[in-house]
């Protein structure tokens, strides 16, 4: 019995003894690991890391700028990192800021989020710099840089890319349905979807639509239609103006009803569908950005003629259309332990040359004012000439306000719109007041102490 | 207190070292976060910016949150139509397979598959089955001469057409639920019922169903959780709509705490849910429940 205690007694230090060892293994990995790293960034001068978008265009041009980056500057060396997979962009950086693991640099900012990151003291305050506005003013028109002013009067991010919101068309259902024109104003829209949603088997069921929609009613679904056609509407008004409210306006009312009328008459699909219905030739017209001619040139079958035309207006507008620009800027963040080195970086990102790059790897348009005129950029646009429509509508686009609960009242929007647009179950002008009060709730909830 | 560290020293020490792992589990990942979501149901934070201390204003908020109150209006209704469906046809599938029929492993496998599939899968696979316009099922309801039926695009229709998904998806881990007490059930019962001349609908009032009070309870509970938690299903294939009639409170708090940022309000309706759920539990073991 005795011997029999003993032996297990053995054999439960034997296990003590090794849980421990294998815990001090781990330590030692970890403190070997730690030390790597320092040696590695002492040999090699700064290391700062950058991360950029995760759709593989922005991958490519990110990789190829900081290799001919990395191939001419030794003493600073850049790391590229996708930014990690999520629901969207703002959620990760959002963690991150929480968790101090931000990079030095991301070149996907959102601007409808900066207020957060900025009020968190995330963020490095970019006119520190003294070139700073001299510089982006060369590129960036001023009017347009002056968007971009945080809520204290300073700047937190380079403004980079735009993606100017238009209206691709097949041309092909536009001319088997006999529309002729390109449609410019509501009633010019409306007409050319009823010649174009049929049924072309005598099914009973439609076959060709004008176009579709996401209905779904998630906040940020509303950018590309409501919203796009809100500041083409309103002349380029946002729906904010400084922190005052404006959206309950005139504008919003047209949108709303117009939206409501599309639905009505089932110009508009409220399918899902299997693939991308405008390459199968389902849907004549596609809300989009540049980056859909990409797709669709990558992707269309032999004979597929398409073109591209600004958001339709109401019937009285005059003057130039704007557009919802969906624009992604560049920050450095306050982690980082290089802030110089950094902004060197971030200068370089912006040159007339990164532009080209930025162009030609993913079709997105830079934000910058000589865009059609710098001869650099000539080749490019005879090459592409669909996107000359893109860079001509840039300067004509809008962003978002940077408001804090500018998600909340989307999201109040977006359920008053579905109500309105989709369902047809509430007057225009009742849908656009509700959801003005809604968000006149929400930012007395976010802003009471 | 001596005592109770005498009776440490003297006990045996490896036990807790054996424990130590899933004791460091518990803390970080259950009584820490539960702890945190009591402590932020008090704040207003939204990730990045400092907590702000708020009393219980976030409780004030939820009894005035018209949409939450819908959004649990809204998981009941689920409810009222996910669970009986469930059993009902649980209940049905299993009988048929506790008979002796051909190729019963196979069916029994086949029900259960679903079970094992992703929800994200399932919930995308049935929003091309639910499509409006090029939807299979309504494109085999249009063939026989009936109007289209808009699954997910009515406020109406769209909370019924995700509990009738929701029952397909979970449907065979119940069936073997049902299965397992249905096994259990003595056949001296049903043969003493044959000779006294019992027919088949009272051989399932008198002895399946009251035999099968405690697997009953099981899956009545199990089901209840599960559809209380709903939140994949709207998430993936409606966002809540049309017009808020998928919204869930789970979703609702979910979009309250990662796409608002209201932590702290979103730790409150969490706890408030919670405590929903376990009303509710306590209600169907009362009535439920037979000795």
């Amino acid at each position: 019995m005795q011997m029999e205690n003993n032996h297990h007694n053995r054999n439960l230090r034997k296990i003590h003894i090794s849980v421990i060892g294998l815990f001090c293994l781990l330590c030692v990995f970890q403190l070997c690991e730690k030390r790597q790293n320092g040696n590695q960034q002492k040999n090699s001068g700064i290391q700062i890391t950058y991360w950029c978008s995760s759709n593989q265009d922005e991958i490519d041009l990110a990789q190829y700028l900081v290799d001919q980056w990395n191939m001419v500057n030794d003493s600073i060396k850049v790391k590229m990192q996708p930014i990690p997979a999520s629901q969207s962009a703002e959620e990760v950086l959002l963690a991150a800021i929480a968790a101090g693991t931000t990079p030095d640099i991301c070149s996907n900012m959102w601007p409808g989020a900066m207020d957060d990151f900025i009020a968190s003291g995330g963020l490095v305050r970019l006119d520190q710099f003294p070139d700073f506005v001299d510089y982006i003013s060369e590129r960036v028109p001023k009017d347009l840089l002056e968007t971009f002013r945080g809520p204290d009067g300073h700047f937190y991010q380079i403004p980079w890319k735009s993606n100017p919101i238009m209206v691709v068309y097949n041309k092909n259902i536009f001319r088997d349905a006999g529309v002729d024109f390109i449609p410019r104003t509501y009633s010019e829209y409306i007409e050319a979807g009823r010649k174009i949603t049929r049924d072309l088997d005598g099914d009973g069921n439609f076959d060709v639509w004008l176009s579709h929609r996401d209905t779904k009613p998630i906040w940020w679904q509303r950018f590309f239609d409501y919203y796009t056609f809100y500041i083409a509407a309103s002349g380029g008004q946002t729906l904010f103006d400084g922190s005052q409210m404006i959206f309950n306006n005139e504008s919003s009312v047209r949108v709303f009803d117009f939206f409501q009328q599309i639905y009505k008459e089932g110009l508009f699909a409220k399918t899902t569908f299997v693939g991308d219905a405008f390459i199968l030739g389902k849907l004549a017209t596609q809300i989009a950005g540049p980056w859909h001619v990409s797709h669709v040139e990558k992707f269309r079958p032999p004979g597929f003629e398409y073109g591209i035309f600004p958001v339709p207006v109401p019937d009285d507008y005059k003057g130039q259309v704007y557009t919802f620009g969906d624009f992604k800027n560049i920050s450095i963040f306050g982690t980082t332990k290089h802030p110089e080195a950094t902004y060197a970086f971030a200068k370089y990102l912006v040159t007339a040359e990164a532009d080209l790059k930025l162009l030609e790897f993913t079709l997105q348009i830079p934000i910058r004012d000589d865009l059609t005129e710098n001869p650099l950029f000539e080749d490019f646009f005879k090459e592409n000439p669909n996107m000359v429509y893109f860079a001509e509508q840039a300067p004509y686009t809008r962003g978002m306000d940077g408001v804090s609960d500018l998600k909340e009242i989307f999201d109040a929007i977006s359920q008053e719109y579905e109500a309105c647009a989709i369902f047809n179950r509430r007057d225009p002008a009742v849908a656009v007041e509700n959801a003005a009060k809604r968000a006149k709730v929400i930012m007395e909830w976010n802003r009471s102490r | 207190m001596r005592h109770f560290i005498k009776e440490i020293k003297s006990s045996e020490k490896s036990g807790y070292l054996m424990s130590m792992p899933y004791v460091v589990y518990f803390c970080i990942f259950v009584a820490f976060p539960l702890a945190f979501s009591f402590f932020l149901i008090f704040h207003k934070w939204n990730i990045v910016t400092p907590m702000e201390w708020v009393g219980l204003r976030n409780f004030n908020r939820l009894f005035h949150d018209i949409q939450f109150i819908k959004s649990i209006r809204n998981t009941l209704v689920f409810l009222a139509i996910h669970i009986p469906l469930q059993i009902s046809i649980a209940l049905f599938f299993a009988m048929q397979l506790n008979k002796k029929i051909i190729f019963r492993g196979f069916f029994r496998a086949l029900f259960f598959l679903p079970v094992i599939v992703s929800g994200v899968v399932i919930t995308i696979l049935w929003e091309q089955l639910y499509s409006y316009e090029t939807g299979l099922l309504n494109l085999i309801i249009t063939r026989f001469g009936f109007a289209r039926i808009p699954w997910i695009n009515s406020p109406e229709w769209a909370m019924p057409s995700i509990a009738i998904m929701a029952t397909w998806k979970n449907v065979g881990l119940y069936i073997i639920l049902f299965l397992v007490g249905l096994q259990g059930i003595p056949r001296y019962l049903y043969e003493a019922a044959e000779i006294d001349g019992a027919k088949p609908v009272q051989r399932f009032f008198y002895i399946t169903i009251p035999a099968l009070n405690n697997t009953m309870l099981l899956v009545i509970i199990l089901s209840t959780i599960g559809g209380f938690s709903l939140f994949i299903e709207p998430f993936v294939m409606t966002g809540g709509g049309p017009m808020n009639s998928t919204l869930s409170a789970m979703l609702y708090i979910y979009n309250q705490a990662f796409y608002f940022g209201h932590m702290g309000y979103a730790a409150t309706l969490g706890f408030f849910f919670a405590f929903i759920i376990l009303v509710v539990i306590l209600i169907q073991k009362k009535v439920v429940e037979r000795e």
